[in-house]
């Protein structure tokens, strides 16, 4: 039981970086692969400030929320110059940068050896130590943000997300602000990332570099493809999925050395099939 | 003097040594139907994207209803009243008709997150009145049965009256069409001269783009006849039409 309630909680970590990663790259075009390092700022921000033991957990998740609010839209900025392809070679750096950042910077992030021993969340001074209180805690989160997401979807605001998508030129004609449109899009994009990321730090009690990386973003992203772009399922669908797959493979007998590579492998060609076969994901639409 | 309604002053633009718009200066009345007309790469389109603001001119410069234009953003012209269509649609292909009337609303509700998410009640009902409001000018293009189509489903004439309803549906006065009749088979040819004859009659003023000079002969009030990114001539339809000179030019005279 205990370890379907870690399973859940972990995926459902993964559905509040589906939203945010569908929001950003399915739905308003901008194509990021930077999301997992907006994630470990906000991991490394209420990870530290837990340790330190400056603030609570629900301070310190809206710390970590503003601050990825802050850092996502800067980090997005050079997509409202630099469209396309060339945004994504920006991003890549910036996603490169923040690794860098993380290993090197070890009294921030504790380096390649990460921040162990992080306390558990507490809410309204009860300390939230079984994994059943965690997944509860995951669901309420997750709960939030699908709501969110549905009701932006819903609203002008996706509406005009999805027309910036096909044609900012046409946007601007129409006497939209699209400069504003995108930064509102990556202002929440960042929010969900950051608050995925407290809540990751919390619920692991230790993080490390590896959790952020560039594979992390890829792993975002073809969650999203395997899942489908700009749905609510898609977002949901994908994380769960793709998280059992190593759950999965351990019930084969293979070595633990070639688990790990046999997990990116097949993440690989899941990424490259669903392209190629069904570009819409199991519940979603085309990328 | 009154000031006239749309007046670009000896607006320039250089692409890097290609002169596209030299001195070139123009007034465009009230409540008429002018028509741009010219040879290709006269700088008829050049001119839109100067008067919308997708392009800064390198001289010159545009005023509507006596305000100046210049280094305004496109959104900001569109809220002074000016709205325009492109020559290649630009329609959001991947929603339906009626999202992309919607789309081009001004001022919506839940148009930016925060009202979205902590106002959904709000802005689901100003959301439809505002489907309303969308179908009412679907309908004035005559697409109302057509309104929960995917844009790629519609017909090519279709698609260029749904342009015709985006632009409407900004609430803009004067409408500026590149090329609504262009492609078009003779029946839609009909139905969009009739609605551009409807916007006029409605107290809308249109600056259009036409290289069918039936169709110039049949809607303009007055037309400009552009060359070489100047004004060459300027009159009634009928007198710039039977110009051997102009003639000469715009069929190709060169040979």
């Amino acid at each position: 039981m205990d370890f379907l309630f870690s399973y859940i909680a972990l995926a459902e970590v993964y559905v509040l970086l589906g939203l945010s990663t569908n929001l950003l790259v399915g739905i308003a075009g901008i194509f990021s692969v930077s999301q997992a390092a907006v994630f470990g700022v906000g991991a490394y921000i209420v990870a530290q400030c837990l340790m330190t033991e400056t603030m609570g957990f629900v301070p310190a998740m809206l710390v970590a929320s503003l601050a990825c609010i802050a850092l996502n839209v800067l980090v997005t900025l050079p997509s409202l110059r630099v469209s396309g392809d060339y945004f994504v070679v920006t991003s890549f750096g910036i996603q490169l940068l923040a690794t860098a950042v993380f290993i090197n910077w070890t009294q921030g992030t504790g380096g390649a050896n990460g921040l162990p021993g992080i306390p558990p969340p507490d809410l309204f001074g009860f300390a939230l130590e079984s994994n059943l209180h965690l997944v509860m805690l995951t669901t309420v989160a997750v709960a939030l943000g699908c709501l969110a997401f549905r009701l932006i979807m819903r609203a002008p605001f996706g509406r005009l997300l999805r027309a910036i998508r096909e044609d900012e030129l046409a946007v601007a004609a129409a006497g939209k602000g699209v400069l504003q449109a995108k930064v509102s899009a990556a202002a929440l994009a960042g929010a969900f990332a950051g608050s995925a990321g407290g809540l990751y730090a919390t619920f692991l009690s230790f993080i490390d570099p590896v959790s952020f990386d560039l594979d992390a973003s890829i792993l975002l992203l073809t969650m999203v493809v395997v899942g489908g772009a700009r749905t609510l399922a898609g977002s949901i669908i994908g994380p769960f999925l793709l998280l059992a797959l190593p759950q999965v493979l351990t019930f084969i007998d293979i070595p633990t050395t070639i688990a790990a590579s046999a997990r990116q492998l097949i993440y690989g060609v899941l990424l490259i099939a669903f392209m190629l076969f069904r570009p819409q994901g199991l519940a979603g639409e085309k990328l | 003097m009154s000031t006239a309604y749309l007046q670009a002053s000896g607006v320039e633009v250089r692409f890097g040594g290609l002169l596209a718009l030299r001195d070139c200066s123009f007034t465009v009345d009230r409540g008429r139907i002018t028509c741009l007309v010219g040879p290709n790469g006269a700088g008829k389109t050049t001119i839109f994207n100067v008067i919308t603001g997708f392009l800064k001119p390198n001289e010159g410069s545009v005023a509507f209803q006596g305000k100046s234009l210049d280094g305004l953003t496109p959104q900001a012209i569109v809220a002074t009243g000016i709205a325009r269509t492109f020559q290649n649609l630009r329609l959001f292909v991947d929603l339906s008709a009626l999202d992309n009337v919607l789309v081009a609303l001004p001022a919506q509700a839940g148009e930016e997150p925060i009202g979205a998410i902590f106002r959904p009640w709000h802005v689901a009902g100003a959301q439809k009145r505002r489907r309303e409001e969308a179908l009412a000018t679907l309908e004035h293009v005559g697409l109302a049965d057509r309104a929960h189509e995917f844009v790629r489903n519609l017909s090519y004439g279709e698609q260029k009256l749904l342009t015709v309803a985006r632009v409407l549906a900004t609430g803009a006065e004067l409408l500026l069409l590149d090329e609504p009749a262009s492609g078009l088979s003779a029946g839609a040819l009909e139905g969009i001269m009739a609605l551009l004859r409807r916007l006029q009659s409605e107290g809308k003023t249109l600056l259009v783009v036409e290289h069918n000079t039936r169709v110039v002969q049949q809607i303009a009030d007055e037309v400009l006849f552009l060359h070489q990114g100047h004004l060459m001539a300027t009159g009634s339809p009928a007198s710039i039409i039977s110009d051997p000179a102009l003639a000469e030019i715009y069929f190709g005279g060169a040979i």
